[in-house]
This record gives C-alpha cells, structure tokens and sequence, in this order.
C-alpha cells in the first residue's frame, strides 16, 4: 500500500467512525442530579422534560426509551440485578405482574392526592400488598377515528352524531363494514388480488379483540389471581366477534405501527381505526396530509380503554426523592391538561373531567370533534378490569390465532381451541 | 525498567502471592543476589522466568470467562431444573420436567427448523457471491482498489437495528419497494415477506448476507492474495482460461477458508436475533411463528412468558445442537486437512 492509498482508507475510516460516533451527545455539566428514567413510547413527553429542567436548573432528566415489551423486560433483568433507574414507567398491561412484586418498588402512598385521579387507573399502581407503587399517567380511552371523506364516498353518513348512531353494537359494525366494502371501486377490489393492497374499512379487524375485551368485567384472571380464560364468556365473545370480523372481508391485512400502516393511512387504503386518545397524535404526525379529513366517533358497545401506565420509583433508585418529586409535579392534574392539550395523551385525573378545558378541547385535524367531550364520555363508562400476571403474554397467544384466522390459515374454532392449548402449555399463573 | 525487575524479583521468591503489592524496603536489602539472578535472566532468555508468571498474564481472560462465562452456563444449568420465578423469593423444584416438556413443543422444533433455513439462505448464496466479490476486488486493474475494500465492511459496522427497519420497508408487503420492483419485472402478485414462511425466510437472509457479505469478501480477498502468482503464471502458460483458472488454482487454495467461514457462519446462524425480532415486531417470530428462531424462542419463554427455567433448558439444547454441529464442522476440517497432505 502506497502513502496516498494509507491516507485514503485512513479517511475512509475517520468517515466512517464520523458516522457512528455522530449519535453521541456531548457530556452534561456536573454539578446536576441526574434523574434516570425508563420509559417507552410518549409516556414521558419531551415539553414535560424540558420544562421540568427550566423550573428545575440543578435537575438533569436522563429519559432512556425502549419499545413498549422490551422496556418492561430489562426491567425485570434490572430489578434483578439493582441497576434500576430512579423512575420506571409500567403499563397497565404488564401492571399485573409487577404488581405480584411490591418489594422491588418505594411506597409512594401520600405523594399525590388518591381522589384526584380515576379510581381504577389508581388501582392499577396498587401493589398486591396494598402498598402504592405506580402513580397513573394517562387513561388510553378507545373511540373511533374515521375518513369522513371516505364514508362520504361509499356511501354512509358523516356527521359523527350519526356515525356513532350506525354502529351501538360491535355487530352494527361489522355490517356497516360490509356495506363500506360492498360500495368500493372495482380497482379497489381487484387491487387485493392483483397488489395484494387491500383496501377496507378498518385498518385491523383484530385490533377489536381488546377493545372488546376491555369493555367486559373480567379477563384473564380473578381478582384472587385464579386463570379464567377459559371459562370466561367475555374472552370467547371477544375472540369470536372479532374473528367474525376478520372472516367479513371489512378488514385490511395491515398490522399497526408498520410503515405499510402508515402508508395506508396517507393513501386512505382503510376508513376506520379503534383509536386510543394516545393515538391521535400519531395519526396527525403520519398520516399530516389528511388533515380536516378525519372525525372521531363513539366505540361501539360503550367505551374503552387500550394502555395508560404507571411511573414507579425502584426501591434501588439512586435519588428516590428527586424521582418522587417529578412524579408529583408530571402526574398532578394540571400538567396532565396541559400534555393532553400539546399531545393528546387523555389524563387519568379524574378531577379535571368538568374542567372546560379539557371537555371543550377541539382538534382541527380531527373535524373539530370535541375530542375532549368524547373522550371524558368514554372514561366514564369505563369499569375497573383486573390486570392479571401474565396478562400480556396471554393477550400475544390470542393475539396470534387471530393473525392466522386473519390470513384464512385456521378457522375462528380451530384457533380459538389452539390458542388455549398454547396457553395451557406456556402459561403457569 | 528496575522496577519492573525488582517487582519480577519479590516474585521469584514468593510465588503464591504474586498480587501482594510490594514493600521497598524488603526489596533493597537481597541486591546482590538480585543482580546475580537478572544476569542469569538474560542468560537463559525467557526461560529463567518464573513459570508461575504465566498464570498472571492469562488470568483476565479465565477471570472474565468465569464470571460472564462459566457462572452463568452454571447458572443456567441450576435453574433449568426449577419452575424459576424470575423476580420471586422461593423456587419450585421440577426435576426433568422442563427437558421432558420442550422434547414435545411443536413450538421447539418449528424455531430450530426456522434456523436452519435461515441459516442456509444466508450463508450458501452469500458465500458465492463473497467470493466472486473477492475476484473481482483481486483484479489489479481495479481502479480504486482501496476505496472499494473499505467501503465493503460500512454494512458491517451499520447497527443491526437500523438494518432491520430498512429492510422492514423494503420488504413491505403494501407499499415495499421490492415488491414494486418484483411488479415491474412481471411478478403477477406482492408477495407477503413477513407473514409467508419461505419469504420470511429470505428476507431476514437477504439482512444478514447484505451486512457480512463485505466482510467475509475480504476475508476471501486475503487468502486469495496470498495465492502464489507462479501458480497462475504456470496455468496461463498451460493454456488455462480465466475461468479454468479459477476452478483449478484458486478454488482449491481457499478451500480452508471456506470452512473458516463456513464456521463462523454457523456459529452466527444459530444466533440469529435482532433481525427476526425487528421485522416481526415482537418474540413470537410472526403470527403463525413462521420465522421464530432458537435464540428467540427462548427469550420469549423467558422474558414473555416468565418462564426462565424452561428458557434455561432451551439453552442448553442450544448448547447440544451446537456440539454436534461443531464436531460436524471438525470432521469436515480434518478431512480437508488430510486431503491436502496427501
């Protein structure tokens, strides 16, 4: 190798470890506490961060995010090993698990007043032994978000009074599903055979299985902790609807959070998403050429919930008091208003539910639609559900048979029957 | 220098305390006998060395060997013999349970034949192609020979992750560009990459040879340089074309380093992670487990499903599986080797 070729490859390889080294930021001043928190998501938004840092000049938020699963599973390696962060989000479904654990967490009761939030949101931070380990953020109450230019197109009504009106039951849905679908062009209709894209009116039927699910009283388990899934007559109506669905043809064959999801939501490939209140904010950032094209209306059956969690503070948290005054300053009910405003995320505090500024809350993107109304009305209607341990890998097995009644792999029978045998098999309390 | 002496010195005399830091005032006192033995020292070169220094220069590596290696491997060999609670106080023993259960799971067996096929999609094309790339890279009227060997290992260095989340646009089934390209060409209908076995399949192999194939190119580009150029010379002069050449000088003179990579290759397929874990999104390796692999498998059963002493037995059926497949390889290389000394 000649000079000019070392001096070649020698840039080459400064490019190239310029590439990688690029993500690194530079190191904070010292002299600030630094507060670790694991979260995923939008749990911890960034206008809550930077403005606990200006209230807060000798606070330094070191916010370390994860995807939703594996977030929870370094939790449990951390908790092991003591290298927890000083504040741990937990989600309402992984909430009966670490619920089983309370040693692992600090007391938290008397930090915030109990009666300012939802009962059931509360309870869900409460540990097996009564103590209080999680502190509620946000409450996912479900609706519906539709393309009013699309019904408008097929067909169907678009003010959301009468939206709403159409579908009182999951059954109602279905059909006005099957009536959309029935009106599509005959180019929408081959595009499934021929591009494989197909268009629908729901992104993914099978994302009605949990908001069925959670309308009922019970799941998975007995508030004892006893395993029910099997008798549970909520559980098989959940499952059976929903495959019902997925056998309509009222579905697309997208899968939430995937860049085909987020295509077909600019391209208008379905009309309809079971939306989380915390999921408005992705759609408006996705799917921004839409705007003024969408309406949010009722969830058949009366209201629902999909996620929300909790923020916790490790018993190994290095600055327990730092970490409990975050939670009490993020969590208290005028920041939750103020981060529903910026973001969406609905409060689980339950005192702000006659303030006008959340009920008179409006979004352009969204028609308008006081989602603020719509949103309190749902949470109202909500009812506790207990979050058993294995609640989450529980919701995967069902999950997974439906996928496969969903590609025409199993019939709604022959899933159902092998989504209890995996659970019998995987699933010990 | 001295120092360094004076500490090897105290050593000689003491050796079974060979990390007790050293006093000075011991060490002056015996300095005539410390001159006479540094001149044996230099005498008999390393061999008058204590040989208990060995031990002191290869301790880092058995000290990390026992606490990320061995400790963990035993570890792991306790709990699969327990219903293990991960963040519990009191253990259940199960005995043989967890082996006898996982001979059973259809679920096992589907991860191990998702490796495989894994496996042989990513190494077999990939080492053609890694050695064509190496030929062309050898041609030395190559114009930019450097550039393009450095620029060969940038998919390597790039993180798993980032990979992953291209590629999971690419192979897209809607809006994926691959299909848009497969259309073009004639492809009557999208192809599903994530939900259909074989597709799945590719697509997870096409992640893994774009990100080695560079990698072991080079490792082929340095064996074939090292070919002796009087073996071509003698070929053309023999009449031999460039692809004669090709067959009969170079292959044969890479034959160990396709093993090596054979190998490696081996070891990583049966690693396979990041890149199933990405496109689908979750452990189960899509809905119908289609790509759900090994190492997969049993994160799921420990960090899904909480079941750390069944994850522990899948690993050392892992373990086994990977004996096997190295005695195999062993052969194979011993077979090689004997050939070449015939």
């Amino acid at each position: 190798m000649n000079r000019k070729n070392v001096i070649r490859s020698a840039m080459a390889l400064l490019t190239v470890a310029g590439l990688t080294m690029a993500g690194i930021t530079p190191a904070h001043a010292v002299t600030k506490t630094q507060v670790t928190i694991w979260s995923y998501g939008n749990v911890i938004e960034p206008w809550g961060e930077t403005e606990y840092e200006r209230l807060h000049p000798d606070i330094d938020l070191k916010i370390k995010k994860n995807s939703m699963d594996a977030h929870h599973q370094s939790l449990i390696t951390a908790f092991k090993a003591n290298t927890t962060p000083d504040i741990a989000a937990i989600e309402v479904s992984y909430s009966g698990f670490f619920r089983s654990y309370p040693k692992y967490f600090t007391n938290l009761n008397g930090l915030v007043n109990e009666s300012d939030y939802l009962d059931w949101r509360w309870n869900q931070g409460v540990g097996n032994d009564g103590k209080v380990i999680g502190i509620p953020t946000d409450v996912g109450g479900l609706q519906v978000a539709y393309r009013k230019d699309l019904f408008k197109a097929h067909g169907l009504p678009t003010d959301r009074a009468a939206v709403g009106a159409l579908w009182p039951t999951w059954q109602k849905f279905i059909d006005t599903g099957k009536l959309y679908v029935s009106k599509l062009t005959p180019a929408e209709k081959t595009s499934c055979k021929v591009k494989k894209v197909c268009f629908g009116f729901i992104d993914n039927a099978g994302t009605m299985y949990p908001a069925i699910l959670n309308q009922g009283a019970k799941k998975y388990y007995e508030t004892n902790g006893t395993l029910i899934y099997k008798t549970n007559a909520n559980v098989k109506t959940a499952f059976t609807t929903t495959a019902t669905a997925l056998n309509s043809g009222i579905s697309t064959r997208i899968n939430q959070f995937t860049s085909d999801w987020n295509a077909g939501m600019m391209k208008g490939v379905f009309a309809t998403v079971l939306a989380p209140a915390w999921m408005l904010d992705y759609i408006k950032q996705q799917a921004a050429s839409t705007s003024g094209k969408w309406d949010v209306a009722d969830l058949p059956g009366g209201g629902g919930n999909l996620g929300g969690s909790q923020l916790t503070v490790p018993t190994a948290a290095k600055h327990p008091q730092e970490a409990k005054d975050f939670i009490k300053w993020y969590l208290s009910p005028a920041i939750q208003l103020e981060i529903f405003k910026r973001y969406g995320l609905f409060p689980s505090a339950s005192s702000l539910y006659n303030n006008t500024a959340l009920t008179g809350y409006k979004d352009k993107f969204f028609s308008n639609a006081p989602i603020g109304q719509i949103y309190v009305t749902g949470a109202r209607q909500l009812r506790p559900i207990f979050e058993g341990k294995n609640q989450r890998a529980i919701d995967n097995y069902f999950g997974q048979a439906l996928a496969k009644v969903a590609v025409g792999k199993m019939t709604a029978a022959a899933a159902w029957s092998d989504a209890i045998a995996q659970i019998d098999k995987n699933i010990k309390n | 220098m001295s120092n360094a002496t004076s500490s090897l010195d105290t050593r000689k005399r003491k050796p079974t305390n060979i990390f007790k830091s050293e006093d000075p005032h011991k060490a002056e006192k015996p300095k005539r006998k410390k001159d006479k033995e540094r001149r044996k020292a230099t005498e008999n070169g390393i061999k008058a060395l204590n040989p208990n220094w060995g031990y002191a220069f290869v301790a880092p590596f058995f000290v990390m060997f026992l606490i990320f290696g061995l400790a963990p491997v035993i570890y792991s060999i306790v709990i699969a013999f327990y219903n293990w609670d991960p963040l519990g106080d009191e253990q259940q023993f199960s005995g043989l349970m967890n082996f006898t259960d996982l001979i059973v799971d259809d679920q096992f067996w589907t991860a191990l034949r998702n490796t495989f096929s894994i496996w042989f999609f990513s190494t077999i094309p990939q080492m053609i192609m890694a050695i064509g790339l190496a030929s062309i890279l050898r041609n030395p009227r190559l114009k930019g020979a450097t550039f393009w060997r450095t620029i060969l290992l940038v998919p390597n260095i790039t993180s798993v992750l980032a990979i992953a989340i291209v590629f999971g646009q690419l192979f897209g089934r809607d809006f994926g560009l691959v299909n848009l390209a497969l259309t073009y060409l004639g492809m009557p209908a999208h192809i599903d990459w994530i939900a259909e076995p074989l597709p799945s399949h590719i697509a997870i192999a096409t992640m893994i040879t774009w990100r080695w194939l560079g990698y072991n190119s080079l490792i082929f580009l340095a064996s074939m340089l090292a070919i002796p150029s009087y073996l071509y010379e003698s070929a053309e002069l023999d009449g031999a074309s460039k692809w004669q050449q090709f067959r009969y000088v170079t292959l044969p003179q890479l034959r160990n380093t396709i093993t090596f990579v054979l190998i490696v290759g081996t070891i990583g397929g049966l690693q396979v992670f990041a890149e199933p874990l990405t496109l689908g999104g979750n452990m189960s390796g899509g809905d119908s487990r289609q790509f759900s692999t090994l190492t997969l498998f049993l994160y799921e059963q420990a960090f899904v499903n909480n079941r750390w002493g069944y994850a522990a037995a899948i690993g050392i059926f892992i373990t086994i599986i990977v004996i096997i497949i190295s005695a195999i390889n062993f052969a194979i290389t011993r077979r090689i080797s004997s050939e070449e000394n015939d």
